[in-house]
């Protein structure tokens, strides 16, 4: 028997992702340590939205002026696209698709180990440039010890940089799960299908990040 | 599992209208909005939003459950609860390596490095436990 289960009378048959009954443990649980993830980034933006408060405005805005907008939207937008093609890989899983039928040309017939590589590509790409934009701010004179402006804006988009970093790794042990299976089952299937929600998960804040941090400045 | 959608659903603009009366009612007393409350009750009906959207999303893609019958039997609700690993090593390789790596802040930067080495061993154990071995499919 390939999957043992503890709780149960006839376990001759495992639905892990799609049982017609129940919903999947992992995934609960999932979604039930993303609404903690949750708070902590809520901790972050009362920590961010306080010292706003209470900083001078136009030594506030001598610093925020320093961001470089464009290429933090560039960045952005990769993120972002990078949960559609996570989605794909999500699709993909569900119909137990590994690896894909036709050449590598051909997105649309792409498994999940192609969407989810490209995935962790532009995910990878954030990071860099993420990286990039830490070195020109610090250039500029702006750091964590430089200003408070300065410990907000690190503490805030580094805790997501480190939670796309987590993500990444989520990926490499979802790609290596997958990989060492023959046969792709619902054990894999459903490590990408949670590796997703939070990939989702991590998205959004950034969303609201870089509204808050970028645009609303 | 439309008691627990709701349950959080309704949660939503519930949380929504108490930041909003809250940040007017700290903007009234002190003539400054109070934005931690403020953002972080608004965030709590992010946090039942989520919760709820993922239960109305799966109760759509699940049979009714035995709970959701209220003359259910106890014993309609045998059989499979899920996948749990039957006994595991891993988890305490992972909390060994996380003490270790807390340890070195107590104790010295160099400590927290060999935390961090059996940190990604056991990670890699926990993670593919199921996927080697006599559990390789």
């Amino acid at each position: 028997m390939a999957v043992v289960s503890t709780a149960t009378a006839a376990a001759t048959h495992t639905h892990q992702h799609v049982s017609v009954n129940r919903p999947n443990p992992v995934q609960v649980g999932t979604i039930v340590w993303l609404a903690s993830e949750l708070m902590f980034f809520a901790a972050l933006f009362a920590m961010y939205f306080t010292v706003r408060q209470v900083m001078p405005a136009e030594e506030w805005a001598a610093q925020s002026d320093k961001l470089n907008i464009s290429f933090s939207l560039l960045n952005t937008i990769v993120l972002v696209l990078s949960s559609f093609t996570c989605q794909a890989g999500v699709f993909a899983a569900e119909r137990f698709q590994a690896a894909r039928t036709g050449s590598i040309a051909q997105f649309w017939r792409w498994g999940m180990n192609e969407w989810m590589t490209m995935t962790f590509v532009m995910g990878a790409f954030f990071i860099g440039g993420q990286v990039f934009e830490y070195a020109e701010l610090v250039h500029e004179g702006l750091s964590i010890s430089s200003s408070p402006y300065g410990s907000v804006f690190y503490l805030t988009t580094g805790f997501h940089g480190l939670h796309v970093v987590g993500g990444l790794i989520a990926f490499l042990f979802l790609l290596g799960r997958s990989f060492a299976a023959r046969k792709f089952g619902h054990h894999e299937a459903t490590t990408g299908i949670v590796v997703s929600y939070y990939w989702h998960f991590v998205d959004v804040v950034w969303i609201a990040l870089f509204a808050v941090i970028y645009l609303l400045r | 599992m439309k008691v627990e959608t709701r349950l959080f659903l309704w949660g939503a603009p519930f949380f929504v209208l108490a930041s909003v009366v809250y940040g007017w009612m700290t903007w009234q007393q002190d003539g400054v909005f109070e934005p931690v409350g403020t953002l972080g009750i608004m965030l709590v009906a992010a946090l039942v939003a989520m919760v709820g959207a993922y239960l109305g999303m799966t109760a759509r893609r699940i049979d009714a459950r035995p709970e959701d019958n209220p003359d259910a039997d106890i014993s309609e609700g045998a059989g499979d609860q899920g996948v749990y690993a039957p006994w595991s090593w891993w988890p305490l390789a992972i909390a060994g390596a996380a003490a270790i790596g807390f340890l070195g802040l107590a104790v010295g930067w160099w400590v927290l490095y060999i935390g961090a080495a059996l940190g990604v061993i056991a990670l890699v154990g926990w993670v593919f436990e199921f996927s080697r071995g006599q559990h390789s499919h």
